[in-house]
């Protein structure tokens, strides 16, 4: 029997990316003393859990690996978070995998790279208007800075509208997890745990996480896991979620799609390197913007379009998800399987300050090595994608010297774009956890305990 | 173009002298073996190399196996082309590396004594598998050029494209290949493997089946005896729950992801006890059957990915040595193996200490997703120096090349013309 989801212990941001609260912004801190804890434990009873919503506000709290260890959070406990996380998006390594090279190499990075101060962690507020989101980020802040922490940047996104700067509308196409209310309407669901810890995932499994001695939480904070002795469970409820600040070059763009696209015209070109028409119709199901298929996310592309002549195999939105077209059987049930457990949930926002635009990417993602990371690597900057060559996405992947190819299948030849620049740039970003609303009351009380339960020893792995 | 072989060669490294070498292959591996002082550039019919350490082991009994360093390349053959060429145009590199062993014979020594010496240290692998047997590197990279060209032929014609039919259009690339003096080549099928070797396998192809047919009688018998045991040995083992250390993950990561491909090398010991030693003996038995006569076509049960990859049985066939190359990260290369081919990597592998548990040799084990990926990082052996001939093409590149070569040739309808436009 599958467990149920516990919402009141999962952070409302898993559920729901506030349409209704359009004014958002991120501000990245930095813990500097254990006053830090009390300041943190008392924005907790402003965070809405996954449950039903209808406030003007909400806030979110997440931690980057720094910030938990800045906490008081012990080594070896450490441990049980995925690799991934303790290492942090700029190991050099991971750079090199994510495509941050060249001109997005960290050391360039406005926030969250080598050069940058340290961010520990982020507080998402969302309100139903500006005025509304401006008083309340100045409370934030003062808080937050008589508290023991220091503001690093506050992250102010566009009053949100469902269209991102390129021009397209974006949001429309996510994975419903089970347990949430939307699941009941849906054809097809992920299983909990691929985006909330402590849950069952894709294979039925619970995914590695942080799990304590029970000594370690004397107050019996957080949940216990009863298959693993009873121990104590800090990654419940918990996702990972990944921020990048991703500059988009409207003008470029633009300019691009103008000059290349023959006669074929500009918009069509531009909805090519996307997957759909700026309604946010689907390439796959109408050869021309038909607005009333705007949320239309009720397609495959093996049977519909297998060779891409009516959405190109290398459009944005076809590579980030390809759905029922990939090996071994493309167009069964099995190749969706396949695919679902490369699934991420997008929570990003439009920001336009001091003259950049751009996307604050953001997802989450229960395990990132078999999500984001394999999307960003495997699916969007992939040179060879799907039997591609030289062509990474024609709109976010990084760029060689020569640009990218971008090949529009076509009878009866198809066409090539070689040479495409670069449209986005990455410009700052972080791996965080965004605990359980339990898991981080008990963090939050981590500076105050300390000693209690540092030194602890746990590998324990499920 | 000749069949494919691989190459393997391992001698024990000088008392006290292994981490020293490590470090220099890392280095070695970082500048590139194409450059010196191994010139891999300039080595024919060579697809892939490596050398790595081998590092000491404790067996089961606990007897240490020493240290050794390995060179691994998949190769045209012949073998005796590759070995001379390793001394004649690597030699710098190989005498260096070979130094660090013991008993090697070292620069002041002839070139047949190191030859010997070289020939004394290879091994068997007890299986291969090659993508496509029979296509030589030459030909790999020929026709990644070939489409290049054909490729930028098109770009050039195409605002007169729309009103030609695919054997319009066929028919002119046809006619600029032939007109083309460098490519001309691809208009004539690439040359088979040797009749001799062909025939060899033939005889390989129906004379294992032929000889085992008279045993069939008692395998029948003996099969549900051999499962029996063999799952009450599963309910014993002890499946591994360690994680691997962020240090080596560290260590492994920074070697990866710097080619379409990476090289993928571990060693495992194989569980204890002689139903263990039966079955891994048998499995790979099967293996280097199937990969000979029936995954030699782009695709090894299911996964289009691997270009080649080995089980070499080492120690008195107390440790296995797997070494693969993959297109991808080894996050898709897991993941394939778990959504793709589970049970194969469990026949193989579920004989290996601490692998996660299998039932009945095929089910379980690698499902069990991080179980499983920890016990291949925990296994895995940093690829100190890699080569690759051709870094940019994924084995489905490699294969697209050659059937837009084939479609050069012969009479084709126009669905055939159609589909073979959309190669390119
Ligand atoms: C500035 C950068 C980006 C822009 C402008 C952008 C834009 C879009 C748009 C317009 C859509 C179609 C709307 C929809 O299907 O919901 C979309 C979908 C999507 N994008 Fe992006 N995107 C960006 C970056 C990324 C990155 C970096 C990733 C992943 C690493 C990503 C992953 C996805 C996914 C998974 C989908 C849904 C595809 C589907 O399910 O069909 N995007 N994006």
């Amino acid at each position: 029997m599958q467990p149920e989801l516990e919402l009141e212990d999962v952070q409302g941001l898993v559920a729901r990316g506030y349409r209704t609260l359009p004014a958002g912004c991120f501000t990245l801190f930095g813990v500097e003393d254990p006053a830090a804890g009390d300041t943190l434990e008392g924005l907790i009873p402003r965070i809405p859990n996954a449950g039903p919503f209808t406030g003007d506000v909400a806030l979110h709290l997440a931690l980057t690996a720094s910030g938990l260890r800045r906490l008081g959070l012990p080594a070896p406990i450490m441990e049980g978070f995925a690799a991934e996380f303790t290492e942090g998006m700029t190991a050099p390594h991971r750079s090199r995998f994510l495509g941050d090279t060249g001109d997005t190499d960290p050391r360039s990075w406005l926030w969250g790279g080598p050069a940058s101060p340290r961010c520990d962690g982020m507080v998402l507020l969302y309100a139903r208007d500006a005025t509304l989101l401006n008083a309340q980020q100045d409370l934030l802040c003062q808080a937050l800075r008589a508290g023991g922490l220091t503001v690093l940047a506050e992250l102010r996104t566009l009053p949100f509208t469902d269209t991102e700067p390129f021009g397209f509308r974006d949001g429309i196409s996510q994975p419903v997890i089970e347990g949430l209310s939307k699941a009941a309407a849906a054809a097809r669901t992920v299983p909990a745990g691929e985006f909330v810890l402590g849950y069952p995932n894709a294979y039925g499994l619970l995914t590695d996480r942080p799990l304590l001695p029970s000594s370690a939480d004397p107050d019996r904070l957080l949940p216990r896991d009863h298959r693993r002795d009873g121990l104590a469970d800090l990654g419940r409820g918990g996702s990972y979620l990944v921020l990048r600040q991703l500059e988009q070059d409207v003008a470029a763009f633009h300019r691009y799609v103008k000059d290349a696209a023959g006669p074929a015209g500009p918009d069509l070109l531009a909805a090519r390197l996307i997957g759909r028409w700026p309604s946010g119709a689907p390439l796959v199901k109408t050869p021309d913007d038909d607005p009333r298929l705007r949320d239309d996310n009720e397609f495959g592309y093996h049977r519909a379009d297998p060779y891409g002549l009516a959405c190109p195999i290398g459009a944005h939105i076809r590579r980030a998800n390809p759905r029922d077209s990939l090996d071994p059987d493309p167009g069964t049930a099995k190749s969706l399987e396949i695919n679902d457990r490369h699934r991420l949930l997008r929570r990003g926002r439009p920001y336009d300050t001091d003259g950049a635009t751009g996307l604050y990417f953001l997802c989450l993602s229960g395990n990132l090595a078999r999500q984001y990371e394999f999307v960003q690597h495997t699916w969007v900057n992939d040179p060879a994608f799907n039997g591609l060559s030289d062509a990474t996405d024609p709109l976010v992947g990084p760029r060689g010297p020569g640009g990218t190819t971008f090949t529009v299948q076509a009878r009866p030849a198809r066409e090539r774009h070689l040479g495409l620049p670069a449209f986005v740039r990455v410009r700052g970003g972080a791996y965080f956890f965004l605990p359980g609303i339990r898991a981080l009351r008990y963090l939050a009380r981590l500076p105050r305990t300390r000693g209690a339960s540092g030194g602890h020893r746990t590998r324990a792995r499920r | 173009m000749p069949h494919q072989i691989a190459v393997t060669i391992r001698a024990p490294i000088d008392e006290g002298r292994a981490d020293e070498l490590r470090k220099r292959l890392v280095e070695v591996g970082r500048a590139g073996m194409a450059g010196a002082p191994f010139r891999f550039d300039r080595l024919p019919g060579v697809h892939f190399a490596r050398f790595f350490v081998l590092p000491e082991q404790q067996d089961l009994t606990g007897a240490v196996i020493p240290a050794g360093l390995v060179y691994l390349g998949e190769v045209d053959a012949p073998l005796g082309r590759h070995l001379a060429n390793l001394l004649d145009v690597a030699g710098e590199g190989v005498d260096e590396v070979f130094g660090y062993c013991t008993g090697y014979p070292g620069t002041g020594a002839s070139r047949t004594t190191r030859l010997r010496w070289l020939r004394a240290h290879s091994m068997p692998a007890d299986a291969f598998y090659v993508n496509t047997i029979g296509r030589g590197q030459a030909q790999i990279r020929a026709e990644a050029t070939l489409r290049a060209a054909i490729e930028e032929f098109l770009d050039g014609q195409h605002e007169d494209l729309s009103d030609r039919t695919p054997l319009q259009i066929r028919q002119e690339i046809r006619a600029y290949v032939n007109d083309t003096p460098e490519l001309a080549w691809a208009l004539h099928p690439p040359p088979r493997p040797a009749l001799s070797w062909r025939a060899k396998e033939a005889l390989h192809r129906f004379g294992v089946p032929a000889l085992l047919l008279p045993a069939l009688p008692a395998l029948i018998v003996a099969a549900p005896v051999w499962a029996v045991l063999l799952r009450l040995h599963e309910l014993r083992d002890e499946p591994d729950t360690e994680r691997p250390a962020p240090e080596q993950l560290q260590e492994l990561a920074e070697l990866e992801d710097l080619a379409a491909q990476n090289p993928f090398t571990a060693v495992g010991l194989v569980k204890p006890g002689p139903l263990r030693g039966l079955t891994i003996r048998l499995v790979l038995s099967a293996i280097d059957y199937a990969v000979r006569h029936h995954y030699g076509h782009a695709d090894l049960a299911g996964v289009k990915t691997i270009h080649f990859a080995r089980w070499v049985s080492m120690d008195d066939r107390r440790r296995v040595l797997f070494a693969s190359d993959y297109d991808g990260s080894l996050e898709s290369y897991m993941d394939d193996f778990i959504d793709k081919v589970a049970w194969g990597l469990n026949a193989v592998f579920g004989n290996g200490v601490g692998y996660p548990r299998t039932r009945w040799l095929l089910f379980g084990g690698a499902r069990d997703e991080q179980a499983f990926k920890y016990y291949l990082r925990r296994h895995q052996i940093p690829t100190a120096a890699w080569y690759s001939a051709y870094e940019s093409l994924t084995a489905r590149n490699i294969e697209r090349n050659a059937l837009i070569r084939a479609g050069l040739n012969g009479e084709m309808s126009p669905a055939e013309a159609e589909r073979w436009l959309r190669m390119l």
